[in-house]
């Protein structure tokens, strides 16, 4: 018993033993350091800079934008939103964007458990502001070609916008696209009852989400 | 023995962790990263149904003579037709058949506004099921109506009604709109 204490104790005294040595050796190291800086003297250069921002804002293109689509949708009807995608920050933004849509709740319009059916999204760019009869007065590009919302509804599966070039913030900042989204139905309703699982008679509330990126970085010598 | 062993492992691990603070924070504050700007735009939606029943859905035939159904669109979406899947049971004796009319207003004294209504099909008879399709557009909770008229009944036989509704060809036309 009396040897175990005497055991423990020296072990401990030779583990404060160990600290004490390594934190002299450690304030040795800094010290020397310093002592080392002051001998060398210093020079000061001084430089100002600023960072960047990246902002990414949704403005209605023409319309009031992503709003209650309002009475149900049939298969093949589309509704037609029109947003500018606006790069109000200081830096310009990479080429391409990508987009996501979650719904709330998740059913069968937007998880993919009727297999084939369920809502849809495109997308399409205008060189200049769209009508609200869905007309482009310039050059139209389609950025997304119609995708099944159950393929896109998180944010790991996202999916790259094409041919959207770089938002530079000082111009061309506003890209103005129309987003169409469309409900995709096969199934056959017998006897006044729809089949299991259906698309029928289910709200949901969309979120599209629009990332873009930063530019790449650059080097500068002055 | 071990506790010696212990308190060195502790000792040098805090020495470690000490002269880690002074060289790793320079490198972590030198790392670049990449920045992405994000955005949200919502909009709520709801879906329509599509559904059709009809009443009574089985009729019961001892003699010759027309009898009428009525066809409700439950849905919530106008139709532009409706499929009928008409069956006709095998009776004890003779073999009958049978042809089926649509009317937009209710049968009186088996007439359709005074004519005949509008053919669905041909002539059915004992066998298999047929499908036959009314283009007879529906409007939300509005009605057709059936009439269902035999020939050469002289047992018991059964026909029986169903609906079934397809919606690449049975819906309103598309809507496109735009806000």
């Amino acid at each position: 018993m009396s040897q175990h204490r005497h055991t423990r104790m020296k072990a401990g005294r030779h583990g404060k033993a160990v600290v004490a040595g390594l934190f002299a050796m450690s304030v040795g190291l800094l010290t020397t350091a310093g002592v080392y800086a002051a001998l060398s003297g210093v020079a000061t250069g001084s430089e100002a800079v600023t960072s960047g921002t990246l902002n990414l804002t949704l403005s209605p293109d023409v319309g009031t934008s992503f709003s209650n689509f309002t009475g149900v949708m049939a298969p093949g009807d589309t509704d037609n939103v029109y947003v500018n995608l606006n790069n109000t920050g200081s830096l310009a933004t990479a080429a391409g964007m990508t987009l996501w849509v979650a719904g709330t709740p998740a059913n069968a319009l937007t998880n993919g458990t009727a297999p084939g059916e369920g809502l849809s999204v495109t997308a399409t760019q205008c060189s200049v502001a769209w009508t609200l009869a869905g007309v482009c007065g310039g050059s139209t590009t389609p950025i997304l070609a119609t995708t099944q919302i159950n393929s896109m509804n998180t944010a790991g599966t996202a999916v790259g916008l094409s041919n959207i070039p770089s938002l530079v913030a000082s111009t061309g900042k506003a890209a103005h696209v129309q987003v169409s989204l469309g409900l995709v139905a096969t199934e056959t309703s017998t006897n006044g009852v729809a089949p299991t699982p259906t698309i029928q008679g289910l709200s949901t509330t969309l979120a599209y989400t629009f990332t873009e990126q930063q530019r790449v970085g650059t080097a500068t010598n002055q | 023995m071990h506790h010696l062993h212990r308190s060195a492992r502790r000792a040098a691990a805090t020495a470690a962790i000490l002269l880690c603070a002074v060289f790793v924070a320079p490198i972590h504050a030198g790392a670049a990263g990449k920045v992405s700007g994000t955005v949200i735009g919502s909009e709520s939606v709801a879906s329509g149904k599509w559904l059709a029943t009809v009443s009574p859905a089985g009729m019961t035939f001892t003699t010759s003579t027309d009898q009428t159904a009525t066809v409700a669109n439950t849905g919530t979406i106008a139709l532009s037709g409706i499929s009928y899947k008409v069956t006709v049971s095998t009776p004890a004796s003779g073999s009958p058949t049978f042809k089926l009319y649509t009317c937009t207003v209710a049968w009186s004294s088996n007439k359709c506004s005074g004519g005949a209504g509008t053919q669905v099909g041909s002539t059915f008879s004992k066998g298999p099921a047929t499908t036959v399709s009314s283009t007879v557009a529906i409007a939300v909770g509005a009605d057709e109506y059936l009439q269902v008229e035999p020939t050469g009944v002289t047992s018991s036989v059964t026909v029986t009604l169903g609906t079934s509704i397809n919606p690449a060809t049975q819906l309103r036309s598309p809507i496109a709109t735009n806000h």
